[in-house]
């Protein structure tokens, strides 16, 4: 087996000699201007031969213009370059070991604007390959191609090998000055404060996704009978409707991009969970709950730039809500007089004290337009700093102390900063 | 922060085709020039020589001891003068994220030879050696730090020996091996003989550096 891999990798080898050591994406321009050099004058290739094996090779490239660099041929600090590169050039050694270190070789390099220099050196069988832009001391790309006394077979595998990539239109004079002083468009100072304000819906349910449906059926399952009767009322879910969508108005401040609070209300409308077969309700035209909660948030948050026209900042929130029930109850009209049992119906607590924990998402177009994405939990029940009373033990159980549930939202929003 | 940086550090850098020690020959230069002693009245007084001279009476000492102990080293032993390389200009050479050597190094493309007109293979290039008391590389090396002061002074604890060097593959011309090293020799009574030690120390040192630092 491992000789047939060996025969494989030869015959791999042989098919195709010529070799790629790196290649780290070197610009290649339409209309490219490139300058063969060679150690020695003699050059592997034709310049206008070079020149159309580019064209045949890569439709892209335009009209592209070759010519031999005498100048760096003729110059001792870049012949000792050349010479050096020639034998320190080895298969798997990075590019950064083969930077130019005189100072008047890394010049030259500096001074190429956007013309490329192709550096063809011939070892033996093979012909060492090296490619320079401006951007670099060192050769953007180099490898090997096969020898072969046909200039032009050669300067086709040399194109096929190293210059059939997409090009790019040239930048003109201007432009390149213009680029040069070009602002960093995801250049940005953190605004001392970013304010927001929005509007958002969003949906909660008792029932948190992926856990078992019996932890939460106790609750969710559960109807109200004769007004009043139900078989638990630790939750408030066993009274009105457990999952339901709400409207969310909100504002919120950011310090520094990094802390901040933020204002919400939000408002849905619950019905109750009669339980229809009790012939009680039959007198009931309609019953439900405007939930009202009004809540502080405190939020760490951090702005990622991604584009010039799109930050995402996304964060964590921790809170508390006061949340409230305004009950909304009618009999139907011919019915005159309730029964009994509407008047003495359920009662919830005046105020129900929870909190809140998520984690979320801004993103912010165009630096105003945000869209909100949120998730998290929050809970209702029983203000816990009210003092313990030594009638505690006697006293009825808070309806709905323990009431929990998850949401997630999306809002839209205006952001500024101050 | 930076005393969490502070174990951190490389001292050596290794090309990735460093794969075999120097053994039996090896050229060097550097040392008419590397050595420098640090407080000269300290020395002067321990070594009995006068302190107008313990510069050029010290440092040639320790090149002297330094070459022998090479020598014992390396059978096949060319001393290159200093000016052989140090008409190139001064570079630095990048060991760590904060780690830089300060030294000359031969031109891409030009070799090194001897007086002869040989070229040897590979050269070891002492860039410093600074021999002091209580002395800390970090100090001389790390970029953030090299602007502390040493404290007051003293009773020192130790004699210290900073040094620098690069193995030069003179073919390639390419740094094979870099490496700062530093040496802390227990002070008793301070004689010439301890300072020919800690050249010899500083001999092993560079020996074992050279060997570890091969990449395999």
């Amino acid at each position: 087996m491992k000789k047939l891999l060996v025969i494989l990798m030869i015959l791999v080898a042989w098919a195709s000699a010529s070799e790629v050591y790196f290649d780290s994406r070197f610009t290649l321009w339409k209309d490219a201007t490139v300058y063969i050099w060679t150690l020695d004058g003699n050059s592997p290739v034709n310049a206008n031969e070079f020149c159309l094996s580019l064209r045949r090779n890569n439709t892209g490239i335009g009209e592209p213009k070759c010519r031999e660099l005498g100048e760096w041929e003729r110059d001792t600090v870049a012949t000792r370059y050349g010479s050096w590169l020639s034998n320190n050039l080895e298969k798997g050694l990075p590019s950064s070991y083969l930077r130019a270190r005189h100072p008047g070789m890394a010049a030259k390099i500096q001074a190429l604007e956007d013309n490329i220099v192709l550096l063809l050196i011939p070892q033996g069988k093979f012909i060492q390959v090296a490619i320079f832009d401006e951007t670099a001391q060192e050769p953007k790309a180099a490898g090997i191609v096969k020898a072969n006394n046909d200039k032009v077979a050669l300067s086709d595998d040399i194109a096929a090998t190293f210059f059939d990539k997409r090009t790019k239109r040239r930048l003109t004079k201007e432009e390149r000055l213009k680029k040069q002083t070009e602002p960093d468009d995801l250049y940005k100072e953190v605004p001392n404060l970013k304010v927001w304000a929005g509007v958002g819906i969003g949906y909660s349910q008792a029932h948190f996704p992926l856990t078992p449906d019996n932890w939460t059926s106790s609750h969710t399952k559960s109807r109200v009978k004769n007004y009043r009767v139900t078989k638990d009322s630790v939750s408030l879910w066993n009274f009105i409707e457990d999952s339901d969508a709400f409207l969310s108005l909100y504002a919120g401040l950011t310090w520094h991009g990094f802390i901040g609070v933020e204002f919400m209300y939000r408002y849905s409308n619950r019905d109750m969970k009669t339980d229809k077969s009790d012939t009680v309700y039959r007198e009931l035209d309609h019953w439900n709950f405007g939930q009202h909660d009004i809540g502080l948030n405190a939020l760490l948050s951090m702005t990622y730039p991604i584009t010039p026209w799109l930050d995402i900042t996304p964060l964590f929130f921790l809170g508390f809500q006061y949340t409230f029930y305004v009950e909304d109850i009618g009999l139907k009209n011919e019915k005159q007089e309730p029964s009994r049992a509407y008047k003495y119906r359920i009662k919830f607590e005046d105020l129900y004290k929870g909190a809140l924990i998520g984690v979320g998402g801004q993103f912010v177009f165009k630096k105003h337009y945000g869209i909100d994405l949120r998730t998290g939990v929050s809970s209702r029940g029983r203000d816990l700093y009210v003092a313990p009373s030594p009638d505690a033990g006697a006293a009825p159980t808070t309806i709905g102390k323990s009431t929990i549930d998850c949401f997630v939202s999306l809002g839209f929003e205006y952001h500024w900063t101050l | 922060m930076l005393m969490g940086c502070a174990d951190s550090y490389h001292w050596t850098a290794s090309h990735p085709s460093y794969h075999k020690a120097p053994y039996g020959g090896i050229a060097v230069t550097g040392i008419e020039n590397a050595f420098v002693i640090t407080r000269s009245n300290w020395f002067a007084k321990r070594l009995e020589i006068s302190t107008d001279s313990i510069q050029i009476k010290g440092t040639e000492h320790c090149r002297k001891t330094f070459e022998t102990e090479l020598r014992k080293a390396y059978g096949n032993l060319i001393v290159l003068p200093d000016t052989a390389n140090s008409k190139f200009p001064e570079e630095s050479l990048k060991l760590d994220e904060r780690i830089f050597i300060k030294g000359h190094i031969p031109e891409q493309g030009v070799t090194l030879k001897d007086s002869a007109g040989n070229v040897p293979p590979i050269v070891l290039i002492l860039h410093e050696f600074i021999i002091g008391t209580d002395l800390k590389r970090e100090n001389f090396f790390d970029y953030a730090l090299i602007h502390n002061e040493s404290g007051s002074i003293r009773k020192p604890d130790n004699v210290s020996a900073i040094f620098s060097y690069t193995l030069w593959d003179n073919l390639k011309q390419r740094p094979l091996f870099s490496a700062v090293d530093e040496i802390q020799q227990p002070i008793t009574t301070y004689k010439l003989k301890d300072l020919t030690n800690l050249i010899q120390i500083a001999i092993q040192k560079i020996r074992k550096n050279l060997y570890e630092g091969v990449v395999k």
